[in-house]
């Protein structure tokens, strides 16, 4: 039985990655479908690091290192063999994804060993000295080509054979999701989750903490690895810009919004934090120009954001009334939001000196992405889903309309 | 036979000697108290014996092995296993979750069959599951095997303590004030519990009590420290009766 869902699972896994690599050729221009490559390689960054962070619990802030790692594994690889070896193509760049993972994970092995001896904020300036580290260190290696030209360094470099495949990245992020997924549900996992709620309880338990903290490090860093490794084919361009520490935050940032420690969240945080600034930045006015607003109605906007997160907040941990009127509160504090904001403009609106200002939507999505970002993490500390996984058991259960079974006691 | 044997035993902090040339021997099957006024060095003889601490000087003999500074880990696989006075449950897992942990000391699959999922592994997990619980009934905590440890009421939480460290299938269980801040039903239905983890789970077990009725009812046989050394050893009616220990205790009830 098991074995038949297993088997369904990589099928239907196979199938759907197939099925979204012929919509996304058959529908997407050329820059979508590169968009569609990059959600799949946050993903899998996001879910690796979750493994590090999340469930292992050892801070690493330096996973765009891992990911540099892999990708120029990829470049300098097929600088040096790439056409003087009998493989090509696709087989080619799955032999860099095992190159790769390998290199990156060996990497992983060297930022694992510091982690048995520092904890929490030690350890994470250790893994972000690395992440510079090893930029760094790459930003210095010039390479002269037979042509006699510079490449690598601060240049960059180009990476053969160009290959974009939307079906390989996204079965390489499935496979990360459902190998973090095997090892959560494994006892294994839960010894890599004792590790981050007691070390030394853990210990005291008999779990080889040394071994499993260098094993999580080990494995997340492949896996990162091996998306550098996509990445540098896709984009047949790898230069050290590309893996600044801002990228480090970024994925960290998936990580703790999604929920520590929740695969499920991590995925969705990725989604999410990776196309909500490019939706941002294609938003345009139904005439074709750049969407603007007054600065009447953006003040009016924030300070409606603003009541809503006290009011949301009063609801979440002072309020007390049973579950459905709660989710009332939430319903109604949605739809108030909605009608402050506007009030709050048009009555700004009489300020001449608010209602000339001008601002054009585009140049201020970062600020609005950040501020999301603060608006979710004062509403839910514990990230969008907390520790709560997706399972397919608990959607059958909503769906007939039964109660979970709830622990008594 | 000894099944545990401190010889000697010492431990310095600094100018402090937490534990001096502390020297004891525990039979297999025995039921065994350490007892001492607070500071007395009673929980660093624990961290000394399960490997956190590694002796100034002396030995520690398991099974006639030295086990002094063995890593904690190694040390839980030769068969000692503990509970801490400061409670140290994993809160974020369930009651059930924490003592699989422990089981899985007793895994067979390795860690790439749980990265690909192997059938083996899911079995292999679901057994130690299925052990996890009969420990937990062990115990009486069957009902809340899905609860999260943090919210366990206390006196659960030291129960889960004891399910958690029975998990790892010692033969040497060391229990550190396992009565805590218990009320005196508690307390007996306790005392029926540590007897049953020896005549049913066939365990050796050394306990550290504040309670004195508690420990002279339970125990067969009592050492008691103060101040590091070793002041009197003996059957409880012994114990109680050693003016050392008396005056150690000064004017307590013993
Ligand atoms: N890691 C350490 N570093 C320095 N001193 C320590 C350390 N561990 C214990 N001590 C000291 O050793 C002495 C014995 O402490 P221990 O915890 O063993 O006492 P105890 O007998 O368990 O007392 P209680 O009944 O209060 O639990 C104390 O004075 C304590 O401060
Ligand atoms: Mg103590």
């Amino acid at each position: 039985m098991a074995l038949r869902v297993r088997i369904a699972s990589i099928l239907a896994g196979l199938a759907g990655c197939w099925l979204l690599d012929a919509l996304c050729r058959g529908l997407l221009r050329e820059s979508e479908q590169r968009l569609v490559v990059l959600a799949g390689l946050y993903v899998t960054l996001a879910v690796s690091l979750n493994l590090i962070n999340g469930i292992a619990g050892q801070f690493s802030i330096g996973h765009a290192a891992f990911y540099q790692i892999g990708a120029y594994t990829a470049g300098y690889l097929a600088f040096f063999y790439y056409g003087k070896l009998p493989l090509q193509g696709v087989p080619w760049l799955v032999a860099m994804l095992l190159l790769g993972m390998i290199t990156a994970a060996l990497a992983g092995l060297v930022v694992g060993l510091p982690s048995l001896r520092l904890r929490g904020d030690y350890l994470a300036i250790v893994t972000l000295g690395f992440g510079e580290i090893i930029r760094i260190v790459v930003q210095a290696i010039d390479l002269t080509a037979p042509t006699g030209e510079q490449v690598g360094g601060a240049l960059g470099m180009n990476v053969e054979p160009r290959i974009r495949i939307i079906g390989l990245v996204w079965l390489f992020a499935l496979t990360c999701i459902a190998v973090t997924r095997n090892l959560c549900k494994s006892s294994h996992g839960l010894a890599l989750l004792s590790i981050r709620e007691d070390e030394i309880a853990s210990a005291a338990m008999g779990v080889q903490v040394p071994k499993m903290k260098v094993a999580a490090f080990m494995i997340g860093s492949a896996f990162a690895g091996g998306a550098g490794v996509l990445l540098a084919h896709s984009e047949s361009f790898i230069s050290p810009s590309m893996f600044p520490m801002d990228l480090s935050f970024i994925v960290l940032t998936m990580v703790v919004l999604g929920g520590s420690g929740s695969i499920t969240g991590a995925v969705i945080a990725a989604l999410t934090l990776f196309y909500v600034p490019e939706y941002l930045r294609g938003l345009k006015a139904p005439d074709g120009t750049a969407l603007t607003a007054t600065g009447a109605s953006l003040l009016g906007w924030v300070a409606a954001v603003v009541a809503a997160v006290v009011v949301v907040r009063w609801l979440a941990y002072r309020y007390r009334g049973t579950a459905r009127q709660r989710a009332l509160g939430y319903l109604l504090t949605a739809v108030g939001v909605l009608v402050l904001g506007r009030l709050l403009g048009w009555g700004l609106s009489f300020l001449p000196a608010l209602q000339q200002a001008e601002y054009e939507v585009q140049k201020l999505r970062m600020v609005i992405f950040a501020g999301s970002l603060i608006v979710i993490m004062l509403v839910r500390p514990e990230g969008v889903l907390g520790r709560h996984e997706f399972s397919w058991d608990r959607l059958a259960r909503v769906l007939r309309r039964q109660r979970p079974k709830e622990a008594t006691g | 036979m000894s099944l545990l044997r401190l010889e000697k035993a010492t431990i310095r902090f600094g100018g402090l000697v937490a534990v001096n040339e502390v020297s004891f021997e525990i039979a297999p099957g025995e039921l065994f108290g350490l007892i001492g006024p607070n500071g007395a060095g009673k929980t660093t003889c624990f961290n000394l014996i399960t490997g956190m601490y590694r002796p100034t000087s002396g030995r520690i003999l398991f099974k006639d092995k030295d086990i002094a500074g063995l890593p904690v880990a190694q040390i839980v696989r030769l068969g000692i296993s503990r509970t801490f006075q400061n409670i140290r449950l994993f809160g974020s897992l369930t009651a059930l979750d924490n003592v699989v942990v422990a089981a899985h000391l007793h895994r067979r699959a390795n860690l790439v069959d749980a990265l690909l999922g192997d059938p083996r592994s899911q079995a292999d997990t679901e057994r130690l599951r299925a052990e996890a619980m009969r420990y937990l009934s062990a115990l009486d905590l069957q009902d809340v095997a899905s609860a999260r440890a943090a919210d366990l009421p206390y006196g659960k939480q030291r129960r889960l303590e004891i399910a958690r460290a029975l998990a790892t299938q010692p033969d040497l269980l060391l229990l550190d004030e396992p009565a805590a801040g218990m009320n005196p039903a508690e307390k007996e239905d306790l005392a029926g519990v540590v007897r049953r983890l020896r005549s049913e789970f066939g365990k050796t077990i050394l306990l550290i009590e504040h309670d004195m009725r508690f420990v002279m009812g339970l125990c067969e046989r009592i050492v008691v420290l103060d101040h590091g050394e070793m002041i009197s050893e003996g059957p409880p009616d012994h114990v109680r009766n050693d003016p050392k220990v008396i005056e150690a205790y000064l004017g307590e009830a013993v």
